[in-house]
């Protein structure tokens, strides 16, 4: 960096900040203020209608110990933030895998995978809703015709299965984006590499892990930004496909988060749920994180 | 630890925060403070949640009031989702002081926060001067009074009721039960001859509830319900036991589908028209969403009330209506817009299933069966159904009861229990 | 991978496949051409007695999509080129120039990946109604750029940062400086990144919800998502209009995907080669 014309000017003078300062602006008058705000709603008793509000200090806080659904909401939180980060990952990364191979009609296929992550989370819950129904939806159908009708299951109906049921359609949507990411990453790897392994004698799964893997480096992490972004937040699909349920089965932090500020007049209640899942989030990405800025320096 | 707001904003860095918050509680210089028109103009607005398919015959009708009163009157509509999301909306514009002139709203508990919150306008100068009372049912006025105070104008009093499938009634050699035990045999019947009895999905919570509320009736009686409901009597008790455990009986003898908890109401609603239940739970809606959508002749349905052995016998029902914004600038427009909807012939145009008003009731000719419930409403009396009987938050409490139960988790026992938590915790704060 | 054998057993696995992934769509495109009284009568699950083109038709307006289609695709023209060149600025002030606390302001701008959006929704609700932009488009503008920041500069600091230093170094010789060097060679040699960025923002874009929800108001001014509730009702859905509604809202997204998906597999490929 010492060489580059910019250092002449010292710590980097003002024109830098010209272009930074726009995003960093908006970042913090939209997100960044209003997370804090919200922290300190979560010290009050408002209820999101009136005018006034008392300030409660950890009230709300120690509630959310005796709260239930608090508990395994964060377990749920936990479930999904785990399985769908790792399952359309590692299926993005087959399907790449498969179709970086001698296949015909690759835009199409490709395309075809990757379409459910375009649709509007509405008609995905409308759609799972229907293949899910226990009596003549497709899924036990399926199992039925196969001769596995034993393992027909109301899927949505039962605290036991609901969650996962939930989960299938998220890793359906997004599934798709790694797949390409990975394609392209894994097109751009020079064939010389593979085939220099090759005549040293690496089996398949060698060049795999010595080659492929860390040429995926980088795609790895714009994978895994985008699966921590959409894992931690999730909430609408949950919301569209069980609204929870059944009973409180598929609560996670953020749909309690919703059912509180939104419905049950507990808007300090509810933004302490906000806080302390992002603020899980923000702690256990922290390492991520960290590796990206540190990345910057290499 | 009280702080005042203004204390408090004193010193931090809140303050826009705070701004904004000022400027809902009526203190800023909006001329309406709310509601669409300045004072004395003759903009309205009218927020609701019909369906696509009535907004062109809603939109008429306005387009008819506005020529008549010189007014321009704008409709917002938030279809979808039944309770779910139309009154968290409705709050947030109330809230961000662009709340409408005239909303539709629910009875119960969905009206009554808007009531008490003093957002809704006192409606009784407007009722003496259009003669309200004389024209609409009383029962459903009362839905409509919150607190002594008629906050809302009730146009659509729903009856909830057994719909059900002529030729499977037929094929199992059933007649409309007159008892709670003629009910049970009758779902033997069907189960016998193949038939899914009940058609009913616990997504949502509400629509399997129809089910336990009218179980509830049966063995509580019309006294003890009333007083259950109000929190005035406990829930730990045989009655209530009794309601649970035949709620049970409801799934474990397959009287409604596998997996109910898990079925969206809209998508299991018609399933007696498609002929892969005998009959549903519901109210007059369900002539025109059901078997009218799916251009079915009414003659191959029929419907009744269900039979709850007490005297008089009472079905669940609950009421909608309009408030009028009370910070709206124009409330004598807003009360004869109101006004004019509750006209008959305004009634009938919007085609009104189960309309308030005198001289109104449904067709005969072409909503047979919905007319049906007009006879009902009128001998026998209704009870709040049960989702509005409570606020929100007790209500998904009550459904997480309901589903610990069906799914084995909770005996009948341990469900009145919960639920007499769950009734004594609001009862005490109300 | 080394080119194998058998390409024809690896494209019938993975058309199999393929098929199957797609499965649930075909009802959806099903469900689209069936009249509404024959889904009701028989039940989604079912093959229809009858087709027609007329749902497209009756979609088209209860969905309000002359009006929905208008107001999301303003908002696409305002939110998405701001988005993405506010984050490049930004991202090329991180990667390319030097500047005080950069590691800390990537730390901060990072972090936000993980902070949920409904976590802002009152606050920024009370902020809009205090400037007095509720119901309005222009209202959303702020926090979908805010929460697309942390990504777009994620992605694109690192693409610029595999940008040889020597290129700028010669530009600067010939005497240009840090704006035309960032709009006449680090914005086009980045082409292929930034189209990749833009498309992942449009789509999330076109399709948020939650906020478009709360904030907006009058049928005048609602997106596609929220108009898309139109098709439900409060006790029944209109299953077979959602169908064709979802369907025309998903095709313009669909189209710019095939257009652009050559620009995003070299995008990513070149930001990729270097680790």
């Amino acid at each position: 960096m010492a060489t580059t014309a910019t250092a002449r000017r010292g710590r980097g003078g003002f024109t830098p900040w010209l272009f930074a300062l726009p995003a960093l602006l908006v970042y913090i008058a939209f997100l960044v203020y209003p997370a804090f705000s919200s922290l300190f709603f979560s010290f009050t008793d408002w209820d999101g209608l009136s005018p006034g509000y008392e300030v409660v200090g950890l009230d709300n806080y120690r509630a959310m110990l005796s709260d239930d659904v608090v508990v395994k909401a964060a377990l749920n939180n936990l479930i999904w933030t785990v399985v769908t980060i790792v399952v359309p990952i590692v299926l993005g990364l087959a399907l790449a895998v498969a179709l970086d191979g001698k296949v015909r009609g690759k835009p199409v296929l490709r395309m075809l995978f990757y379409t459910p992550g375009v649709l509007p989370l509405v008609s995905v819950a409308s759609i799972w809703g229907w293949l899910y129904n226990p009596d003549y939806g497709a899924v036990n159908e399926f199992l039925r015709t196969v001769g596995l009708g034993g393992l027909a299951q109301p899927w949505l109906g039962q605290d036991s299965t609901a969650l996962a049921a939930v989960m299938v359609p998220a890793v359906w949507l997004r599934t798709g984006f790694p797949m390409l990411l990975y394609l392209a990453a894994l097109q751009s790897i020079p064939r010389e590499q593979y085939e220099a392994a090759t005549v040293d004698g690496a089996t398949r799964a060698q060049r795999f892990w010595r080659i492929t893997m860390p040429n995926l480096r980088p795609a790895h992490y714009i994978v895994l930004a985008l699966s921590l972004i959409d894992s931690f937040k999730v909430f609408d699909l949950i919301y569209a496909t069980t609204y929870g349920g059944p009973g409180t089965a598929t609560q996670v932090m953020g749909t309690w988060m919703y059912f509180n500020v939104f419905q049950y007049y507990q808007a300090g209640y509810g933004t302490a749920i906000a806080v302390v899942i992002t603020l899980v989030a923000v702690a256990v990405s922290i390492p991520y994180v960290l590796s990206q800025t540190r990345e910057s320096d290499r | 630890m009280t702080y005042t707001r203004r204390q408090f904003l004193g010193t931090t860095a809140l303050a826009v925060a705070g701004a904004g918050l000022s400027a809902c509680t009526g203190v800023s210089d909006e001329p309406s403070g709310g509601g669409s028109g300045n004072q004395g103009s003759n903009t309205l607005r009218l927020f609701t949640y019909d369906d696509a398919s009535q907004m062109p015959k809603l939109k008429e009708q306005i387009a008819a009031f506005d020529q008549q009163n010189g007014t321009t009157t704008t409709v917002d509509n938030l279809p979808g989702s039944g309770a779910a999301v139309y009154p968290d909306k409705l709050r947030t514009q109330l809230l961000g002081g662009s709340g409408p002139d005239v909303w539709r709203i629910w009875g119960g508990q969905l009206g009554a926060p808007f009531a008490t919150a003093k957002q809704a306008a006192d409606l009784a100068p407007y009722y003496a001067k259009y003669g309200w009372d004389g024209r609409i049912n009383q029962n459903a006025i009362a839905g409509m009074t919150f607190d002594g105070v008629k906050s809302g104008v009730p146009f659509f009093l729903a009856g909830v009721g057994a719909w059900y499938n002529k030729a499977l009634f037929a094929k199992a050699k059933v007649q409309p039960p007159t008892s709670y035990a003629a009910l049970e045999q009758l779902n033997d019947a069907l189960v016998a001859a193949g038939v899914t009895p009940l058609g009913t999905g616990g997504k949502y919570g509400w629509h399997i509830m129809r089910l336990f509320e009218f179980l509830l009736e049966v063995s509580a009686g019309p006294e003890l319900h009333d007083k259950l409901l109000a929190g005035a009597e406990t829930w730990d008790r045989p009655e209530v036991v009794t309601a649970f455990t035949n709620f049970k009986k409801w799934q474990d003898r397959k009287w409604m589908p596998q997996g109910a908890l898990g079925l969206d109401p809209a998508d299991i609603e018609p399933g007696f028209v498609q002929g892969k239940q005998a009959y549903t739970i519901a109210g007059q809606w369900v002539e025109n969403n059901a078997i009218g959508a799916a251009k079915k002749p009414a003659s191959e349905f029929g419907t009744f009330e269900l039979p709850t052995d007490h005297t008089p016998t009472r079905h669940s029902g609950f009421v909608e209506g309009y408030m009028v914004n009370a910070r709206s600038a124009n409330k004598d427009k807003a009360a004869a817009l109101i006004d004019f909807l509750v006209q008959p012939a305004t009634q009938k145009a919007l085609g009104i299933t189960g309309s308030t008003v005198t001289g109104a009731e449904p067709d005969q000719a072409k909503l047979p069966l919905a007319a049906q419930w007009t006879d009902i409403n009128k001998s026998s009396p209704f009870y709040t159904i049960q989702d509005q009987a409570f606020p929100k938050q007790q209500s998904d409490q009550y459904f997480t009861v309901q589903s610990e139960l069906l799914q084995g988790k909770a005996s009948p026992a341990e469900a009145a229990k919960k639920m007499q938590d769950v009734v004594s915790a609001w009862a005490k704060d109300k | 991978m080394t080119p194998r054998r058998g390409g024809l057993a690896g494209t019938v696995l993975l058309s199999l496949g393929a098929v199957i992934w797609i499965s649930p769509l075909v009802l959806l495109l099903v469900t689209s051409v069936r009249p509404l009284a024959d889904f009701v009568a028989n039940g989604p699950l079912t093959w229809p007695h009858e087709f027609t083109w007329g749902n497209f038709a009756d979609a088209w307006d209860i969905g309000n999509f002359a009006t929905t289609y208008r107001n999301s695709a303003i908002l696409l023209a305002l939110k998405v080129p701001v988005g993405v060149l506010l984050s490049a600025m930004l991202a090329f002030a991180l990667s390319k120039l030097r500047i005080r606390f950069r590691r800390t302001i990537m730390f901060a701008v990072f972090l936000g990946l993980t902070i949920p959006i409904y976590i802002t929704i009152v606050p920024v609700f009370i902020m809009l109604r205090s400037m007095g932009i509720t119901d309005n488009l222009l209202g959303l503008v702020g926090p979908y750029l805010a929460f697309g920041i942390p990504f777009e500069v994620l992605v694109l600091q690192s693409f610029f940062r595999q940008l040889p230093d020597e290129l700028i170094e010669a530009a600067k010789i010939d005497g240009a400086g840090e704006w035309r060097v960032f709009l006449t060679l680090v914005l086009p040699l980045s082409l292929p990144a930034l189209v990749t960025v833009a498309i992942l923002d449009a789509v999330a874009t076109w399709n948020e919800f939650l906020f478009a929800l709360i904030v907006l108001n009058s049928d005048a001014s609602k997106t596609i998502p929220v108009g898309l509730l139109n098709f439900q009702g409060q006790f029944a859905n209109n299953n077979t209009g959602l169908a064709a509604g979802i369907l025309i809202a998903v095709v313009p997204i669909l189209i710019a995907y095939v257009i652009l998906q050559r620009w995003i597999v070299s995008g990513l490929t070149t930001g990729a080669t270097k680790g």
